[in-house]
């Protein structure tokens, strides 16, 4: 049987990829079919964060996530250039706080924080940040920098 | 709809967020080699006729935790949502997989029992509804017959109501006791389930009747908490002991009415 080849937009350009199957994870179809190694498998079951992307706009664990599920959907990744002022401004908050140890889950922060950031905008508070952070997992355990990244990002007094 | 009616789990896997069935896929559990997908049926919805409440089953629990009526009309359930998975999960995840998939240690099972939830099918032989605590038989077990789906959830009132849980971890892990409790205004009686019990949440008639018919004295909350240890089926398992489920029941009984009575005024 033929597939038609997947439609995707992946940061913010047009992607057809062939011969996917429709069991495989999109975490697979990033790294493996566009070699976009940024986005990372931790533990592959929802518990870690690490493989989190932006599927329009909505932060998604993309190991739990079928690539044919999101079809015609635009997928950003860590990956993405600084035209996206959020992610941009996320990764820059993150590397002027020193906000990494090993930096295996800092691509899932990244995104989580940019996801919440385009739902809820600078003036969440910071105790929703700290909740909408609770799926990822930093195991060297760097959590002070990572907060006080999200922090700088906030426009409300810290 | 002819492959949903005739194939196994085997042959065919239906897919609603897929957080859950992804990790039995990922395992080896289940080789499915079709996956059907519900995500263009028009079962995102969300509505609210009066205080009754209907969830479409694909809704993501995102969307369900967003709506603005939800913490002041449902505070159970919405702190049940809440209580699953991260931010991110709950983008995919939904309140129908949930309930298909009815894994033991669920979140919403319990809210949904002490809601008095009720689930609308669809299928081959036509439509029907089931109160949630007949749909979900056992671990992993619905009344789903081949090729029938999940349409929506149906939560009859608005009802004061909390759900707490105990957790290694608060965030993203599974509870090892849930208690969800509930006041009914129509009947004025109590509702009370709990998860972490096996084989699946359940209620628990004699903990709710000592609670009374409104606001319960000390002595009453008192009873019921001890009535919630003794009736409660918990068991041992990796994730706690029987000793500690049966402890923490009745504490986390005791601040969820405490919740209820901060929410506001009940019948004497």
């Amino acid at each position: 049987m033929t597939v038609e080849p997947l439609r995707l937009t992946v940061n913010g350009r047009p992607a057809l990829v062939p011969d996917v199957p429709g069991n495989e994870r999109l975490l697979d179809t990033l790294r493996w079919r566009l070699g976009m190694k940024g986005t990372k498998e931790g533990c592959r079951t929802g518990d870690c964060g690490a493989c989190t992307v932006l599927v329009d706009g909505e932060s998604t664990l993309s190991c739990l996530t079928l690539a044919r599920e999101v079809e015609g959907s635009s997928v950003t990744t860590v990956e993405v250039g600084d035209e996206d002022e959020v992610v941009a401004r996320v990764r820059a908050a993150f590397s002027a706080a020193g906000a990494l140890q090993c930096g295996y889950c800092t691509p899932g922060f990244v995104m989580a924080v940019a996801g919440l950031l385009r739902e809820r905008g600078t003036s969440a508070r910071r105790e929703e940040i700290l909740e909408a952070l609770g799926g990822n997992l930093c195991r060297c355990t760097g959590y002070v920098a990572i907060v006080r990244a999200v922090d700088a990002l906030r426009a409300e007094p810290k | 709809m002819a492959l949903l009616r005739t194939a196994g789990p085997s042959e065919a896997a239906v897919i609603a967020g897929g957080t859950d069935l992804l990790l039995d896929v990922a395992d080896g559990r289940l080789a499915p080699s079709r996956v059907i997908s519900l995500r263009r049926l028009p079962w995102r919805t969300l509505d609210w006729n009066g205080t009754q409440l209907t969830v479409g089953s694909t809704l993501p629990l995102r969307a369900l935790e967003q709506d603005p009526e939800l913490p002041r009309r449902l505070p159970g359930l919405y702190q049940a949502v809440r209580a699953v998975g991260g931010v991110a999960l709950r983008h995919r995840a939904t309140l129908g997989g949930n309930l298909v998939r009815s894994a033991p240690a669920s979140d919403l099972v319990p809210v949904l029992l002490s809601l008095d939830a009720e689930v609308d099918l669809i299928g081959p032989g036509g439509v029907r509804r089931l109160p949630v605590d007949r749909f979900v038989r056992a671990s992993r077990k619905v009344d789903l017959a081949p090729g029938e789906l999940v349409r929506s959830v149906r939560f009859p009132e608005a009802r004061p109501s909390a759900y707490l849980w105990q957790r290694v971890r608060p965030a993203n892990d599974i509870s090892q006791v849930a208690v969800a409790l509930a006041f009914s205004p129509a009947e004025h009686a109590w509702r009370v389930a709990v998860g972490g019990v096996s084989p699946r949440p359940a209620l628990l008639p004699e903990a709710a009747h000592a609670l009374g018919s409104g606001s319960p004295s000390a002595e009453s909350v008192a009873r019921a908490a001890r009535r919630a240890g003794e009736q409660a089926g918990f068991v041992t398992d990796r994730r706690a002991s029987v000793e500690y489920r049966r402890h923490l029941v009745g504490t986390l009984l005791t601040r969820a009415v405490a919740g209820i009575l901060s929410q506001g005024e009940l019948p004497p």
